[in-house]
């Protein structure tokens, strides 16, 4: 008997017992279901963390490289970090090492009080080069960013965050107002667009840009940097980029190893590598789960098609006595059971797509479609129909043809 | 048509012993013939007619369908065997449930090999006078109706050799008749039949009749055979 014809035969069968078929669908649908349900809303979760770290950290082409040991936590300020990364050095990395697109140089402190007339706030000041803002794709609502030129003249200018713009200016344009830091009055040149809240919850938008020429002659009289971060033109070659930037440091600092590095060199990837091994995890917890469901559906297939092999045993009596050999009955109760099941696994993709976009839309979070685990779905079905049809199969084979027609 | 040497079925009881359901039959039959075999219940005519039909093997002897030995076929040989050369007519008629009458005739194409001809199913049904009973599902359909049904199942794939077990069993005796005048008008358009019944009245419309009785053959006779035509009604 042909695969066509058992085919056809399989699903006429199917057709004309809506009932036991519709048993069967549903308990492998509600396995495979619940599987693109929870791989979709991890997915969905998974993308959404990754977003929100791109927005925190930028793309992924990026390095940074601070003072201190890699023990060293936390931001970065000019009062907690050794003095040991040089504006040399940044100029040291633009130079020498390949594949480096833009190297910025910034000075940063926390906590410090800014004065606009009768108004302060506190705030956290950068300064930077000119490549800080092209690094993280800031741009300005109205006005405009720190410039190369504002780096060389020392220029004593300012772009402000949004909390900080509230705050200082609440009715009023600050395009070309002062705001005093301890006593030193910069010009507001450009308010940057608001980043919104990180993955902290914390506003990302209470900050002052200030010139890294400036703050470090001007501000503070500090010569040291807090943060060089490198923009590769090639984010793939990060490793490589990572080692040249680790081997060049030592040996302008004179570090040979066992001795501790005085800098660390790190890269926003290995974090959301991290992010996503976590996320990883607990996905695959939960996709057990699903699987285990789905293996309960192929019970219950091979339950109802056991029953259904002792009910048809005058039907495959029949058969054999008409030419069917065993292999003709163990194929078609098989494609039966395989047939059923993928059914099944098509009807759980649909309703597990339709879970996955309501808690989609109850999340607030664009709905992931992952086609890839679709159709492994289905295929993961139409195996658990082959495997948990096996059994019943082969006991319809076995039905002794001259026995089933005496009954 | 059929040759039996010396064939002989024995069964094992669970504990072992013996028991014999044919001891030792020889006879042939020809191509073209109408035979019924005759015997009460336990004389070993289903044992017979289940080593004719292939279903089963003999424990000794031969037996040659169309001059083919199948004594010692397998299970798959005999099922080929069943689908090219033997049609069944069986006293519970035997159609398959959730089916409908041309899917039935359908049934024996599945495992010929060849292709399902549905028009072939619709000629075969017209034959036995079914033809506008084609859509209608088994349950639809009176007993005289299913057994014609069947008979037209048999015929699905030309077989030489029609087997029929009991074919008015299970209808009152004017459905019965009408069956036997279709077997009997299929006969004479070259068909060889095999009909075993334990009733004198169906087996007189055959030619030739065997008896069989304890296993053994105990009578093969001819006879002259009744007008199918002079029965109807």
């Amino acid at each position: 008997m042909s695969w066509a014809k058992t085919l056809s035969l399989a699903l006429r069968t199917l057709r004309r017992n809506p009932l036991r078929s519709l048993f069967m669908l549903l308990g492998v649908a509600v396995g495979i279901a619940s599987l693109i349900a929870m791989a979709s809303v991890g997915e969905a979760t998974r993308r959404e963390t990754l977003q929100q770290f791109k927005r925190m950290v930028g793309t992924f082409d990026r390095i940074s490289v601070q003072p201190g040991s890699a023990r060293t936590r936390g931001m970065p300020s000019l009062t907690s970090v050794e003095p040991t990364l040089r504006f040399e050095d940044a100029d040291a990395i633009a130079a020498e090492i390949p594949n480096v697109r833009r190297v910025s140089r910034e000075q940063s402190a926390f906590d410090i009080d800014v004065q606009a007339r009768e108004r302060t706030a506190t705030t956290s000041i950068w300064g930077i080069s000119a490549e800080w803002m092209e690094i993280r794709g800031d741009d300005v609502t109205v006005g405009r960013g720190i410039s190369p030129e504002d780096v060389v003249t020392l220029a004593r200018v300012a772009v402000i965050g949004e909390d900080l713009r509230r705050q200082l200016f609440p009715d009023e344009d600050p395009i070309g107002k002062i705001i005093r830091i301890a006593e030193v009055p910069f010009t507001v040149q450009g308010v940057l667009v608001p980043r919104g809240a990180g993955p902290g919850g914390a506003s990302l938008d209470n900050l002052l840009l200030l010139p890294v020429s400036t703050a470090s002659k001007r501000l503070f009289s500090r010569d040291y940097l807090t943060t060089i971060t490198v923009q590769l033109q090639d984010p793939e070659q990060y490793e490589r980029a990572v080692a040249a930037i680790t081997a060049l440091l030592r040996e302008r600092h004179g570090i040979v190893p066992p001795v501790e590095d005085n800098f660390t060199v790190s890269n926003p990837r290995a974090a959301m590598e991290q992010v996503e091994a976590v996320d990883t995890t607990l996905s695959a917890v939960l996709i057990g789960v699903a699987v285990i469901a789905t293996l309960i559906g192929g019970v219950v297939i091979m339950s109802l098609m056991l029953i259904a092999v002792s009910e048809r045993r005058r039907e495959i009596g029949v058969r054999r006595a008409l030419g069917a050999t065993r292999t003709d009955v163990l194929r078609q109760f098989l494609v039966e059971a395989a047939l059923i099941s993928t059914l099944g696994g098509i009807v759980g993709v649909i309703l597990g797509v339709a879970v996955a976009v309501v808690a989609a839309f109850q999340q607030q979070l664009p709905p992931a479609f992952l086609w890839g685990a679709m159709g492994g779905a289905v295929a993961l079905a139409t195996v658990v129909g082959l495997v948990f049809g096996l059994q019943p199969a082969w006991r319809a084979a076995q039905v002794d043809p001259i026995q089933a027609l005496r009954s | 048509m059929i040759e039996l040497e010396h064939v002989v079925k024995t069964y094992q009881r669970d504990d072992g012993t013996p028991v014999p359901a044919l001891r030792n039959i020889s006879c042939r039959i020809a191509a073209g013939e109408f035979v019924t075999v005759r015997g009460a219940s336990g004389s070993g005519k289903s044992s017979l007619l289940n080593i004719l039909g292939c279903l089963d093997t003999p424990t000794s002897g031969a037996y040659r369908l169309a001059g083919e030995d199948v004594s010692a076929y397998t299970d798959k040989e005999r099922s080929g065997v069943r689908a090219r050369r033997i049609g069944f007519v069986f006293q519970a008629f035997n159609l398959l449930p959730r089916t409908t009458a041309a899917e039935n005739v359908e049934v024996p194409a599945l495992y010929s090999g060849g292709a399902v001809d549905r028009g072939k199913a619709l000629d075969l049904l017209k034959r036995v006078g079914l033809a506008e009973r084609s859509d209608h599902f088994v349950t639809e359909l009176s007993g005289g109706e299913q057994q014609r049904v069947a008979i037209a199942r048999a015929l699905m794939n030309d077989p030489p050799l029609l087997l029929a077990d009991e074919p008015t069993g299970n209808l009152d005796s004017a459905v019965g008749d009408s069956i036997m005048e279709l077997l009997t008008d299929l006969n004479r358009e070259g068909l060889t039949i095999v009909l075993v019944t334990h009733d004198e009245r169906v087996a007189s419309y055959a030619a030739r009749e065997l008896v069989i009785r304890d296993g053994v053959l105990a009578s093969d006779r001819l006879q002259r055979a009744r007008e199918a035509a002079h029965v109807v009604g």
